[in-house]
């Protein structure tokens, strides 16, 4: 298209102008600020006078256990959801592929966690994980599996399994549409080549099905990184990060400081040492995936 | 090809399994909403309410308190401000990046891009340090530009793709006639992408909707709560939690989104499908 006249230009950037103005001022300049901040002695008290400290709030953080406990949290987390969610979602996704009646019906209804709100989800599995609550009741009146009342909530590695078991539980619906989508997009002559050919129907999952989506899984799996470190809400409204800040994620233990001691430097170092370590496996995991391609190829 | 139906009859099975525990929370959360409140500890604690026990008193309770309507009403204006800022910014920016080369047009688009991957609460303290300056704390003007930045980089993203596609004649057929860049813009680019812009509107309602941290972190008074940090405060509030209020708030905060869900679930599959497959 043209843009020759004045006229034009000026609307050009008309339009472009909103867009920047708020993507500047609410995104750029937070990022930037981010990185000051992350170098700065920078408390709630002293908002007007930062002074420049070096790497200070680097050491302070890397120094600190409790820091090292939310990001070994978050890393454990994230390992165990992702891969969970991707298996899970898939699996439901070939199953309602297989079907025809109804493939609507299934879809919607898997969706629906997916849509609850963090806040209210959170709630409902707090509710249940109850020292009081329901699952203790199943387990120890109906079951007889325990003895007593298990307190869910108030240990590390079982407050954490409830955030996980609630991030599954939401993230399925997600994965189980992009996968269908992309399920629907694999050529079917390929898979009745293969029938033709005597596959079975693991050989034909692992020899067309895979490959085929191969695009789909990295995007999922990126996206679901990013989504793991970003846990807070769950944890927030389970845990707490309770006991004595156990079951904290980055995120969680981030706001505690900047939030509740007041710390925003220190915070900002955390924030930027989760952007990186975030960046480094996005590179490490699209590298994965081209030495796959790779591998592939040669064997092929 | 033929599958033997015990296979088919397999599918279904599990399928239903499936859905039963997609759906079971939500279930308990309903029927917990629908039992009197002084029984929610009740012993033996059961799923299902005892059928004479089903009262709606904790509905009767939330909505006649103001505070539900004034939530609700924060929450209405916070996500409609939202989806209607970025709808209209996000296509702006999308038109021009898709049809126009102008020097910075790579770099602003990768920008773009790259923080789509930063999780928005990585940026909670400096974005607090900038609602303080701007002196938004506690106002609802302090969530509408946050959240519309939040959602700009992915709904350009998404508009643009199907910006690129509008066909090169359509536009200059406009232009022959003498259509100036506004009247292409909104004559024509924006009718032709309504579906992107719908389907980007419905996750930005949702975003809105549903955001706890940030709202949680600017506003403190009871009169400008959104939902989320409503239900989240009734939570908090006393020290023994009133289950049955928080669910009955809960549920009734869920029918805008159910609504949306339903309405526009082809618009829902376009969108989440767009950015996956391609690739």
């Amino acid at each position: 298209m043209k843009t020759k006249s004045n006229k034009n230009k000026i609307q050009i950037f008309l339009l472009l102008l909103p867009g920047l103005a708020v993507f500047c001022f609410f995104t750029v300049y937070p990022i930037i600020k981010l990185f000051l901040m992350s170098f700065s002695k920078w408390d709630f008290t002293s908002m007007r006078q930062q002074e420049f400290i070096g790497l200070q709030n680097y050491r302070e953080v890397l120094a600190d256990k409790f820091f090292w406990t939310s990001f070994t949290n978050t890393i454990v987390y994230t390992l165990v959801t992702v891969p969970l969610q991707m298996i899970l979602g898939l699996f439901v996704a070939i199953l309602v592929n297989g079907i025809k009646k109804f493939q609507v019906t299934f879809r919607v209804l898997n969706y629906l966690p997916v849509i609850t709100s963090w806040v209210i989800a959170s709630l409902i599995f707090r509710y249940v994980f109850n020292t009081e609550g329901l699952l203790n009741y199943f387990l120890s009146q109906v079951l007889h599996v325990t003895a007593s009342n298990i307190r869910w909530l108030d240990s590390r590695w079982s407050g954490l399994t409830v955030a996980m078991i609630l991030g599954i539980w939401k993230g399925i619906g997600w994965n189980m549409v992009i996968f269908l989508a992309a399920l629907q997009q694999v050529p079917i002559d390929l898979y009745e080549a293969a029938a033709i050919d005597g596959c079975n129907g693991i050989q034909k999952f692992f020899k067309i099905t895979l490959p085929g989506i191969k695009g789909t899984i990295l995007f999922v799996w990126v996206m679901l990184t990013i989504g793991g470190f970003n846990v807070f809400t769950s944890i927030k409204m389970i845990t707490g990060g309770n006991p004595a800040h156990q079951t904290d994620t980055i995120l969680t233990w981030m706001y505690y400081k900047a939030f509740s001691t007041g710390k925003f430097g220190y915070s900002a170092a955390v924030s930027f040492i989760m952007a990186f370590t975030l960046g480094i496996m996005a590179i490490f995991q699209f590298k994965a995936m081209r030495n796959r391609d790779r591998e592939l190829e040669e064997i092929g | 090809m033929k599958e033997k139906k015990s296979v088919i009859f397999f599918r279904y099975a599990l399928l239903t399994i499936g859905v039963i525990l997609s759906c079971l929370p939500m279930i308990y959360m309903i029927s917990t909403s629908l039992r009197p409140n002084g029984a929610l500890y009740e012993y033996p604690p059961r799923f299902f309410p005892k059928l004479q026990d089903v009262t709606v008193e904790n509905y009767q309770y939330i909505i006649s308190q103001n505070k539900f309507y004034i939530n609700f009403f924060n929450s209405v204006i916070v996500s409609v401000s939202t989806v209607a800022l970025a709808a209209i910014i996000s296509s702006g920016l999308a038109f021009v990046i898709a049809r126009f080369q102008f020097p910075g047009r790579k770099v602003l688009f990768g920008f773009i891009i790259i923080t789509m991957i930063i999780p928005g609460t990585t940026l909670i303290v400096p974005q607090f340090e900038l609602a303080v300056k701007l002196k938004v704390v506690n106002k609802l003007w302090g969530l509408i530009p946050f959240y519309t930045a939040w959602v700009i980089p992915f709904s350009t993203f998404m508009i643009k793709g199907f910006m690129e596609n509008i066909p090169d004649e359509i536009i200059e057929a406009a232009t022959i006639d003498g259509a100036d860049i506004f009247t292409v813009f909104f004559r024509i680019a924006i009718p032709l992408s309504t579906p992107a812009i719908a389907s980007v509107s419905i996750f930005n309602f949702l975003t809105a909707w549903e955001e706890y941290p940030w709202a949680n972190t600017v506003i403190n008074d009871n009169a400008i709560r959104t939902l989320p940090i409503a239900i989240a405060g009734f939570f908090g509030q006393h020290q023994f939690t009133q289950w049955g209020y928080v669910f009955a708030m809960s549920a009734l905060s869920l029918i805008p989104v159910i609504l949306v869900f339903i309405l526009f679930q082809k618009y829902f599959v376009t969108g989440l499908t767009a950015g996956s497959v391609k690739g």
